[in-house]
């Protein structure tokens, strides 16, 4: 991950910072305005900014704090990409310009736009209160500072990553779900939530637990993996989303929401058959009432067309479906077993 | 708004301690946090290396009384002893709540807090998680608050103290998203708005808010600042950026090496060695660096961090940030190359001076963390005593808050103070033929500091810095905000928080040139011993008539005697 790219073998270059403005008491709409400028090897996106601001046009607005890449602040996008300004260096991001060297600049997707590079991150605070993102201890108020808890490295290594979150809001804006959803729980706030669920110090793991397999919670995550490939900590939240996944059919079992039954209903086609039964997926998800109000009108449009799944019945198990099935057996006892180590 | 019972300005570790144990002293109070940025975003989320406390985990005979000793040494014996106590006495306490209330710290083989070596310190006391500690500390202390319904007001820059004769009746602040100057009468205000070391701007590790906001309203409002001159550097800022690198390296066991390959610390103390007290350290440096034994670069230059000896796993697993700054801003990976360093300003020792209680001169204004003096860190202050300062002194400043906030009576603000204040801020957009561009103000003034009022200080130098300073307040009043809407208008910030730096470098460099001694951090070459005959007493910088007035005030001492200070 060094800065240089010994292709590029200048040491300057002028590049063209194209970036998003808005204004809500002027603008009626968002607009960009060019600012090209000498930048040196080395620099990062955000000390281009601040020459800008402070050379070219005072009014361009963006948050910036530590300049360190440890407080969050000026997470925006780069070229489309989520990232934190401060540590990104102009040089890195030369080979995704769309037109050489100029580097589009627009701020975080997914919360309100307050002005230009600047969003409102409430919506993020409040999402983290809503699913009680902190320990709740086991140890009365009273009572703290007497003893400490004794934690074993084991305990300490399961959320020692997930600390590592800065709350940017990078994975918020990459969020493909959050785009169609904004009510959905948030990557970062499944990350926070299963950080806490696996300290032994939090007493309302069930309590956050029930509220995450609700509607707008970890179910509604399609794994695209976007949030994972943008983090600015290279934390694998989704490993995150999968450990409360887990949890909550270890602990629920397969009947809170749709999602999980989607899952169940995924895992039992492929153990029966090697593949999936489309016609029937909706109805064993969503029900049959779900089905037929929401879909109906889709599934006369497929039969016109004649692209209805097959029935049930007509969908025969695949080629070496027996080989199949003792692989899939291996596997659920292999992830029974992990699991059994993981809640030691 | 209702009036508050308490109004808390900043939101990093002292300020979000202060509010919740308020909380808990008196859960009736209507309490109010200002933070000019979210709260997660605070400075004390880049103290990297510990916080210090005599939990003996690691080194069984560790005692508080070692602590003691070790931070007064430490402070050259500037700190109060009185306050030391306190701070050491409560530190495994408060070490301990944190970790109740969910802090990750790292661990021991025993499952104990784990706890490391630090610069000044006889035993192995710094409590750590990785080297991310004041992230996480920060990271639980917001938790809690949003699990208590603590009341925030973020993106608030508290812009003065509204006072009636000598009655403090609360706070104005703007309400930075809608432009609106907002009144928040209170019976009590705590500052807690972190350091001022932003002031050498480049030269520093600081955020670029780090700005002494609160020290600067206090002092406009008559109230004294300590031991302004002060300022810690940091003997290992990265070369480039100033950024920082903790003193953890070195703490795990990293080399300070110079053109040479000499690890030149056995010159300058031979038995802690790179383990020596920061301002030592830093000193040892910069005179490799001036007597030619530094390396050469066109950003500067510098001398080696080198930590390849311990190996890819130990800097993995405990230095990863360190890896990761020194990759991205000098694009050297430190388990490969050594890291090029130099000292930055990183502390500020002076702040608002209060008692052991946070309480200032004005009823109803306390402070605490970086941002006040109590003092616990006199002349020089001890890696790893930084985050339990604010931990417990904010906690202390809460409470203090909490029991006597019936003192005071509620106050009202006229609505003519919010209306010349928002006057006042308009000014600045008026355009005029001639004007000045705060980004040069702001760069010269971190130039002149860096140079005349830095590590190694003498009268013609300080001086040229003190005139240089007032030069600069004069081209302020030409300073010219050039975004003129009232949403989100970060120009119209930065110039706000120029005006604190101006104002609070006069006091630095008037502290610095007033004593003529070497004492901790500051190193007159003029007066390179410490004079404890004429200069064991704080100084106090105090505003009258538009000028800084500096007197003095005695240093509280205890059982530790004066000692020539040795490492």
């Amino acid at each position: 991950m060094t800065v240089t790219e010994p292709h590029i073998e200048e040491a300057k270059k002028d590049i063209t910072f194209r970036v998003f403005r808005f204004n809500p008491q002027i603008d009626s709409k968002p607009y960009y305005d060019d600012y090209t400028i000498q930048v040196e090897r080395g620099i990062t996106v955000l000390r281009s900014l601040n020459y800008i601001k402070e050379h070219l046009d005072a009014t361009v607005s963006f948050r910036a704090f530590c300049q360190a890449g440890i407080c969050g602040s000026c997470a925006m996008r780069v070229n489309g990409l989520s990232k934190l300004a401060c540590t990104t260096q102009v040089w890195e991001v030369l080979e995704k310009c769309r037109e050489p060297n100029v580097i589009k600049v627009e701020p975080l997707r997914n919360l309100p736009l307050v002005k230009d590079l600047i969003v409102d991150m409430d919506p993020l605070v409040d999402k983290m209160k809503h699913y009680s993102n902190w320990v709740e201890s086991t140890m009365p108020e009273e009572k703290m500072g007497k003893k400490e808890f004794l934690i074993s490295e084991e305990e300490f290594l399961k959320y020692d990553k997930a600390t590592d979150c800065i709350l940017c809001a990078s994975c918020v804006s990459e969020c493909s779900i959050l785009r169609a959803n904004s009510e959905y729980v948030s990557p970062a706030v499944l990350l926070k939530s299963y950080r806490m669920n696996s300290d032994s110090r939090d007493a309302i793991h069930d309590v956050r637990l029930a509220e995450l397999v609700k509607d707008h919670g970890v179910w509604d995550c399609t794994h695209c993996y976007r949030c994972q490939e943008t983090c600015v900590k290279s934390i694998p939240i989704m490993d995150a989303i999968h450990g409360i996944r887990e949890d909550a059919i270890e602990r629920r079992g397969m009947k809170d929401t749709s999602g999980s039954k989607h899952a169940e209903a995924f895992m039992s086609d492929i153990e029966k058959k090697g593949k999936l039964v489309e016609a029937t997926l909706p109805i064993r998800t969503n029900g049959m009432a779900w089905t037929l109000k929401n879909l109906l009108p889709m599934a006369m449009k497929m039969i016109v067309k004649r692209r209805t799944p097959p029935p049930p019945p007509l969908v025969k198990p695949t080629k070496g479906i027996r080989v199949f099935r003792s692989m899939f057996r291996e596997m659920s006892e292999h992830v029974r077993e992990d699991h059994k180590s993981h809640n030691k | 708004m209702k009036p508050f019972d308490i109004v808390i300005v900043g939101g990093g570790g002292a300020g979000l301690y202060a509010a919740m144990e308020a909380m808990k002293t008196n859960p009736s109070l209507n309490i109010a946090v200002l933070s000019k940025v979210y709260p997660n975003r605070s400075h004390t989320s880049a103290a990297q290396g510990g916080a210090n406390a005599a939990l003996a985990n690691k080194a069984k005979d560790d005692t508080v009384e070692l602590h003691i000793f070790d931070t007064i040494k430490g402070s050259d014996y500037l700190a109060d002893q009185d306050a030391v106590e306190v701070l050491c006495s409560e530190a495994p306490k408060i070490i301990r709540e944190l970790d109740n209330m969910g802090t990750p710290w790292s661990r021991m083989d025993d499952n104990t807090i784990a706890q490391r070596p630090f610069g000044g310190a006889g035993r192995p006391r710094c409590c750590y998680c990785a080297d991310k500690t004041g992230h996480t500390i920060l990271q639980t202390l917001y938790e809690q608050c949003l699990k208590k319904g603590v009341q925030f007001f973020n993106e608030y820059f508290a812009l003065s103290l509204s006072v009636n004769g000598s009655r403090m009746r609360g706070l104005l602040a703007l309400n930075i998203k809608t432009g609106k100057v907002e009144a928040f009468a209170s019976k009590t205000v705590i500052f807690a708005t972190g350091g001022y070391a932003k002031m050498y701007w480049n030269r520093s590790s600081n955020a670029a808010g780090n700005t002494g906001d609160g020290q600067a309203i206090a002092y406009r409002a008559g109230i004294p600042l300590k031991d302004m001159e002060f300022v810690q550097f940091h003997p290992t800022g990265l070369r480039k950026s100033g950024l920082l690198v903790t003193e953890g390296a070195r703490g795990e066991g990293g080399y300070l090496v110079n053109r040479d390959g000499e690890r030149f610390m056995a010159r300058y103390a031979k038995e802690k060695m790179e383990l020596g007290p920061r301002d030592l350290v830093a000193r040892s440096l910069e005179t490799e660096i001036l007597e030619g034994r530094g390396f050469d670069s066109p950003a500067g230059k510098y001398i080696h961090l080198d930590l390849t000896h311990l190996g890819a796993d130990l800097i993995k697993s405990r230095l990863p940030q360190i890896r990761e700054m020194s990759m991205q801003f000098e694009g050297v990976d430190p388990i490969e190359e050594p890291i090029p360093v130099r000292p930055t300003a990183h502390y500020s020792m002076g702040g608002i001076d209060t008692d052991n209680f946070g309480r200032t001169v004005m009823g109803g204004v306390y402070a605490a963390g970086e941002c006040g003096c109590v003092s616990v860190h006199g002349a020089n202050r001890l890696g790893g005593n930084s985050l339990l300062d604010i931990l417990v002194f904010g906690r202390i400043a809460g409470r203090t808050a909490a029991e006597e906030v019936g003192k005071f009576a509620p106050g009202i603000i006229p609505e003519s103070e919010i209306a010349e204040k928002a006057e006042e801020l308009r000014s600045f957009m008026k355009p005029s033929g001639h004007y000045e561009r705060y980004g040069a103000l702001r760069e010269e003034l971190g130039q002149t500091l860096a140079m005349n009022v830095g590590i190694f200080r003498e009268a013609p130098l300080l001086r040229k810095g003190i005139d240089d300073i007032a030069a600069l307040r004069e081209r302020y009043q030409h300073v010219r905000v050039f975004d003129t809407s009232d949403v989100y208008n970060t120009n119209l910030i930065q110039v706000l928080e120029l005006k604190n730096m101006l104002d609070l470098a006069e006091t630095v460099a008037a502290g610095a040139y007033a004593r003529e001694e070497s004492r901790g951090s500051h190193t007159r070459v003029d007066f390179p011993v410490r004079d404890d005959e004429k200069w064991h007493r704080h100084t106090v910088a105090t505003l009258e008539n538009g000028k800084v007035a500096l007197g003095e005030k005695p240093v509280t001492m205890g059982r530790y005697e004066l000692q020539e200070r040795t490492y």
